[in-house]
């Protein structure tokens, strides 16, 4: 009996693969001559760089030290290291023989020019949404840039992940290919906020869970929260645990200056996102994305009840007595809050108050643990203020005792566990999660 | 190559991506009123200003300042009279005067965001600066010092 | 009194009855010196030409009216430049504004160069009065000479004499006029000095003179010494101070750093350093990657085993074992009042290790230029280590000198310069000049830590609760036995002592037959290298001593203070005597009956949980005693057991004070240095090293710590005695029994933590 049932679940994955590959079969688009340059309207090209910065193309096309946009990041995923590849109008290894077509084939289908499938690493299932006038002024931009010559490099990722046709099931399954429609009754500045979010920055890429599969997962679990790249990309939803709401005015204020003095700063990935991505596009586009997301984690309602706790939180700043017998209240003392410490005042963008910092309030203490050890770079968060890295000055164990005093006293989340573990992990070069 | 504009002038290194900033502040670069004190960012005698606030550069890696427009005490002020070193001489708070470089530098930034700093504004910010010396009382009446002469200032203006 | 002691005053109080003193051309300008009596009577500029002087007061007036005045004293945060000089320059009715210090390098010609004591204003106060009263008196001779009235006819002051409308200054005079003086001892002795009235400068604020270089960044410390050349090294400090040897170093790893030069194991003939590995390399930063990065394995012998416990357990039994130790006091009937006594009361009390901590950590640069080797560091007692530095490298002490630095910190680490050694072995090895930097951990592991105590406290009551006997036995590392065991005295029973290790608990207080029993803990001297640190011995006499009394008070049913002032009857031995201790135990019971008086003590209401506590102590030693007394008030968090240090008010006689701004600083550090030992520092001794190695773990008073602090001088025109210790010996047992009026709690162990407050109130609450 039971061999049976392995033989009919035997036949059904056969059948399965067998239907994959059906689906996986795509033409391939003649490969064209490079057009040149100048065969683009430079308003069109201007265009399309700034909607390649607000897409982060650069951030996963850019290998650490290599020539923009020619690909060779390797970006970890829980399947193995896949590595971006080279973007620019290289006939032999980047884009130079993709037509137009076939790249807005690419950016919604997720289907190479020779019809190979690519990898949901880049984010198709977000830009399927463009507009066909974005993706023009994006090909545009791209192919007018230097051609650099980067031969892609080889994924690791374990068999049957490797076989690209597979991604033909995956598609069909998880992507939902069209463009964004307007919301009827929302405003033009919303609905320009979600046509960005949704679209070219592919917010939901890391704030959204993925499935056992890699795909965003839907439904509740949407902007709910994940971990990328040993950070914690906070919940964008109702879920965010920051202890004050995300109102547009801080929304704006984080997106735009890379930190707030009511959240704090943007670390990590998301500090690139701010810097070098979203930098490219004019307040108003800001200030849409702020409107959108304000919605999506409804802050609205949460305004009076932030009011209220922003007053009880900061004043948890105060020196601690308890200093003299809780080893993280001390040291939190001597090392931290020279730089930390508000007054009973508002908190100052520049003197990040970890009561309102939601790296103290997530779920994991993945982020804190990183900024801890790792320090907040010179280019990072607010642009010219740092924060040093304590990964020499402080040993796990005191890390632990500070990030245990600091959410006992400065959030009412319940306690952290395994902290030492999770801090080795993170020093390790792993999430803690 | 690392740039810096330290106290007001361009000056470049190379230097291990490890090396703090301090040591290249002390033994690169000559200026020796920086401190070394504890090494782990604890005792605060190592304090300078990097973009105009405090930070321990002693666990600053140099490499991660780059760019950054860093002051140390002898650039606090060109004639070594900013009205902190004023209330420093004037209350006498000074005894081996180690760690005072350091002291003052976070003063500045402590009244910098704090105007008129209470008790328990100065317990806090001034805390990560050790005093072996114990010379805390007139430090506290320094830093109030300077605050209402700087206020005063600030009025006149 | 001690022979340490003496053997510092050579150079000057004691010296003063053998020495003369010069007055005589040195270039353009006039110098001042002590000398050898048979020089000081032969022709001074002579003298002072050849350098046949060893004055340890040297002063220039120059023709630009610049006085100088050279100072053998380290400075590391008491100002001790200002004070010396404004002794002689008000004598010398000086222009203070043109007065300027110069802090020198070692020279024979200086006589003992130490720093340490609280000595410095003591020793020193008589004879820079009488040299300035000797040069003014010479100024003075020479300025009506010139001007053409009589001597008499004039006054000097402000660098200037007049006669009337005529005037000349010190600076014309020194231009114009012929002085060459020399003066024997004692007419140096009969020289007139100024009633204490008629001081200008002693007694008087002014502005410490190394102040502004402090808040400016250009004061140089040792660790900014720098020459030409120099290879920078770190140490790999070995698991114990002594019986560490290398048997290998693996430095392959450290190869991978840029700038690492190599390594090199000690070889040092004088000892002090054993076990020692230097690594070096182009910058600091480079030595201390390399050093984490070469390992080491040493052998070692017992004292790797040895922690905390075992070395108070050892203290415990050698004071069972009546033979040991040496007899401070030993008064006849001790045994049989404790025998005869109607009830007694006996208690032991412990102090943990206590780390210098000096912020500015050790570190020296040497090299040998011209065939004299050059030590640059801040250093507190520069006689002590050029003979050990002489040894370690083969030459004569001649040919050494040590350049003077400020410290960034002293509180007697730097008595010991045992870490100028490693740099002069390594720079003679290497042939280079080579400067050592230690880092924090390499600094505390290499310390002279203050030694754990343990002592026994008895005493006995007749039936009227009057005190018939008391026995004092304490045990600890003794550094004066370990560094300069010479320099210790005889006890009554011929043992000799570190006198520093036991002081204090030689009181003033009269209770009736007396024992003081001072013994050396060999294990805690094998173990480690017992430093003297802030005060020494008191730091710990006194918290067993004044805890105690506060326990026999309440034994007896007595207030504190009136039992302590029942005691300070200044009959016998505590009358006191000229010069040092002029009134004795009176001036002690006088600060007494002030602070209580300020206090309001006995008068107070306080809030719950909060408590007063008293405690009064002679500073550092009964011939020099420094009368003090300090109230604390505390705040006892029942549930956490923690205490808050609410207030301390001290009340002090230092007899003549010369600094008065200074000597404020002084007392204030000195009560935090105190209240700091007492509830925040301490660290462990575990398994032949103390456990903590930098500020995370090992948590001196910061800013938010610090208590209101209320401090009064009762004023007082006797002998100046020493300020900078006197507080620290008085603040620990006034919150120990600050924290018994608060709660019940009886605390005998420093540091005071919180488990130990909590575990003391459920003791309490069951008895």
């Amino acid at each position: 009996m039971f061999k049976r049932v392995i033989l009919f679940l035997l036949a059904l994955i056969v059948v399965g693969i067998a239907g994959v590959f059906v689906l996986a079969w795509h033409p391939s688009y003649e490969p064209i001559e490079p057009p040149a340059a100048a065969s683009f309207d430079a308003g069109q090209v201007q265009r399309g760089e700034m909607l390649a910065s607000a897409g982060y193309c650069a951030t996963c096309h850019t290998a650490k030290g290599g020539a923009r946009n020619a690909g060779g990041y390797p970006l970890k995923t829980g399947f193995g290291t896949i590595h971006s590849t080279n973007i620019t109008p290289d006939p032999a290894t980047g884009i130079g023989t993709w037509s137009e077509a076939a790249f807005a084939r690419a950016m919604r289908e997720g289907i190479a020019r020779d019809g190979s499938e690519l990898y949901p690493a880049f984010p198709f299932d977000h830009f399927t949404r463009l507009s066909d006038e974005d993706v023009a002024a994006l090909y545009a931009y791209l192919m007018s840039q230097a051609a650099v010559s980067a031969p892609a490099k080889d994924n690791k990722l374990p068999f049957p992940l490797n076989i690209r046709a597979l991604q033909a099931g995956w598609k069909l399954l998880f992507l939902d290919q069209g463009r964004f429609e307007p919301v009827a009754g929302k405003s033009e500045e919303w609905n320009r906020g979600a046509y960005l979010a949704e679209g070219l920055g592919h917010c939901g890429a890391c704030h959204t869970p993925r499935n056992a599969l890699g795909a965003e997962k839907s439904g509740e679990h949407v902007y709910a929260g994940a971990f990328i790249d040993g950070w914690t990309a906070p919940a964008l939803n109702a879920a965010q645990a920051a202890p004050l709401a995300w109102n547009a005015d801080e929304l704006f204020g984080f997106l735009r200056r890379g930190g707030t003095a009511l959240h704090g700063v943007a670390a990590g990935p998301m500090s690139e996102v701010v810097h070098e991505g979203l930098s490219a596009l004019p307040d108003s586009d800001i200030h849409a994305l702020a409107t959108y997301f304000a919605e999506v984690n409804g802050s609205d309602a949460r305004s009076a009840e932030s009011n209220a706790r922003l007053a009880t939180l900061v004043e948890s700043g105060a020196p601690d007595p308890r200093a003299r017998y809780d080893e993280g209240a001390d040291l939190y003392r001597s090392a931290c809050a020279a730089c930390h410490y508000n007054s009973a005042h508002p908190p100052a963008l520049l003197r990040p108050e970890l009561a309102l910092n939601s790296a103290l309030s997530e779920a994991v203490p993945t982020n804190f643990i990183r900024v801890v050890l790792h320090g907040v770079g010179i280019g990072e968060g607010i642009p010219g203020a740092m924060m040093p890295p304590f990964d020499r000055a402080l040993s796990d164990p005191e890390i632990a005792a500070i990030a245990a005093y600091l959410r006992d006293t400065m959030t009412d989340k319940p306690a952290w566990t395994d902290l030492s573990t999770r801090i080795a992990a993170v020093r390790q070069g792993g999430s803690g999660s | 190559m690392t740039t810096l504009k330290l106290n007001g002038r361009d000056v470049s290194f190379d230097v291990d991506p490890e090396t703090p900033l301090l040591w290249v502040i002390r033994d690169q670069l000559g200026l020796t009123g920086t401190k070394f004190g504890c090494g782990i960012g604890m005792c605060g005698a190592c304090t300078v200003h990097l973009n105009g606030r405090a930070v321990r550069s002693c666990i600053l890696p140099a490499a991660a300042a780059d760019g950054a427009a860093i002051t140390t005490i002898e650039g606090l002020d060109p004639n070594g009279q900013h009205p902190l070193q004023q209330a420093w001489i004037e209350t006498q708070a000074p005894q081996c005067g180690y760690c005072q470089s350091g002291q003052i530098m976070q003063a500045a930034t402590l009244l910098q965001d704090f105007p008129q700093p209470t008790d328990k504004d100065i317990d806090s910010v001034m805390n990560g600066n050790l005093c072996r010396c114990m010379a805390y009382r007139r430090i506290r009446a320094a830093i109030k010092l300077a605050a209402t002469r700087m206020g005063e200032e600030a009025g006149h203006e | 009194m001690s022979k340490l002691r003496q053997h510092a005053d050579d150079a000057s109080t004691f010296a003063m009855s053998r020495r003369g003193f010069l007055i005589g051309a040195a270039g353009a300008g006039l110098m001042l010196a002590f000398a050898r009596n048979g020089l000081a009577a032969t022709d001074p500029d002579k003298t002072i030409a050849e350098g046949a002087y060893e004055p340890n007061l040297w002063c220039r007036i120059a023709p630009d009216e610049t006085i100088t005045v050279n100072i053998i004293r380290a400075e590391m945060g008491q100002h001790v430049g200002t004070a010396l000089a404004r002794i002689l320059a008000d004598e010398l009715e000086a222009d203070w504004d043109h007065v300027r210090i110069e802090h020198v390098d070692s020279d024979p010609k200086w006589g003992t160069m130490v720093t340490g004591g609280s000595w410095s204003v003591w020793q020193s106060f008589t004879p820079l009065s009488q040299a300035g009263a000797a040069a003014r008196t010479a100024l003075i001779a020479e300025g009506a000479r010139l001007l053409g009235v009589a001597a008499s006819a004039c006054t000097a002051r402000a660098s200037v004499v007049s006669a009337g409308a005529k005037s000349i200054s010190y600076a014309d005079i020194v231009r114009r006029g012929k002085l060459s003086r020399s003066y024997s001892a004692d007419e140096l002795k009969a020289m007139p000095v100024k009633p204490p009235d008629q001081r200008r400068l002693v007694g008087h604020d002014t502005q410490a003179i190394d102040i502004p270089d402090k808040t400016d960044g250009k004061a140089l410390y040792g660790i900014d010494a720098s020459v030409e050349g120099m290879v920078h090294a770190r140490p790999v400090i070995p698991p114990t101070r002594n019986g560490s040897n290398v048997v290998s170093v693996d430095d392959s790893a450290a190869k991978q750093v840029m700038g690492y030069l190599g390594h090199l194991v000690l070889d040092d003939p004088s000892g002090t350093v054993p076990g020692w590995v230097m690594v070096f390399a182009d910058s600091f930063d480079a030595a201390n990657r390399a050093v984490e990065r070469v390992k080491v394995e040493w052998t070692n012998d017992d004292t790797v085993g040895i922690s905390e416990k075992d070395i108070l357990d050892h203290g415990a039994e050698l004071i069972a074992d009546a033979s040991t130790g040496a007899m401070v006091f030993n008064d006849e009937g001790v045994d049989a009042a404790f025998a005869s006594a109607d009830s007694t009361l006996e208690q032991t009390y412990t102090t943990a290790s206590v780390l210098h901590f000096a912020l500015e950590p050790i570190n020296a640069l040497a090299f040998e230029k011209d065939g004299i080797w050059e030590i640059h560091t801040g250093n507190q007692w520069q006689t002590l280590i050029l003979p050990v530095l002489a040894k370690a490298l083969g030459v004569d002490e001649s040919k050494i000198v040590m350049r003077t630095y400020r410290l960034g910190g002293g509180f007697g680490r730097r008595l010991n310069g045992d870490y100028a050694v490693p740099a002069a072995l390594a720079a003679k090895a290497l042939g280079k000049p080579v400067k050592m930097v230690c880092t924090r951990a390499d600094d505390v592991h290499f310390d002279s830590i203050r030694s754990p105590s343990i002592q026994r406290v008895r005493m006995a009551f007749d039936k009227e609760g009057k005190v018939t006997a008391m026995q004092h036995d304490a045990a600890a590392g003794w550094p004066t036995q370990v560094m300069v065991p010479s320099f210790m005295p005889k006890g009554l029973n011929d043992q000799p002592y570190d006198p520093f290790s036991i002081s204090g608990a030689d009181s003033w207080y009269t209770v009736g037959a007396q024992r003081v029993r001072a013994i050396s803990n060999d294990m805690a001297n094998r173990a480690f290298r017992p430093g003297w640190l802030r005060s020494v011995g008191p730091g710990w006499t006194n918290w067993a001593s004044e805890c105690f009394f506060d326990e026999a008070a309440h034994k007896l049913g007595v207030d504190p203070v009136a039992f302590r002032l029942r005691l300070l009857d200044a009959t016998g031995r505590n009358a006191g005597s000229a010069p040092n201790a002029v009134g004795g135990a009176s001036r002690q019971a006088a600060v007494v009956r002030r602070l209580a008086e300020k206090t309001s003590w006995g008068k107070l209401a306080l809030a719950a949980d909060t408590g007063v506590g008293f405690a009064t102590t002679f500073g550092q030693e009964r011939g020099m005693p420094t009368w003090i007394a300090c109230v604390a008030q505390v705040h006892v968090d029942r549930s956490t057991g923690m205490v808050r240090l609410q207030k301390l008010t001290l009340v002090v006689d230092a007899g003549t004070i010369v600094h008065p701004d200074g000597a404020l600083a002084q007392i204030e550090g000195g009560a935090l240095w105190g209240a700091s030992m007492a509830l925040h520092e301490g660290t462990t001794f575990l398994n032949g090293q103390v456990k903590d190695s930098n500020l995370d773990t090992y948590t001196p008073m910061r800013m938010a710590d610090v208590p209101e602090i209320d401090i009064e001088f009762l004023p007082s025109t006797e002998t100046a005695v020493g300020l900078g210790e006197p507080a620290t010996t008085v603040v620990g047992p006034a919150i120990g029994n600050a924290i018994f009026a608060a709660v019940g709690a009886r605390l005998r162990h420093i540091p005071i933590r919180p488990a130990d407050v909590l575990a003391a109130l459920k003791s309490s609450a069951k008895a």
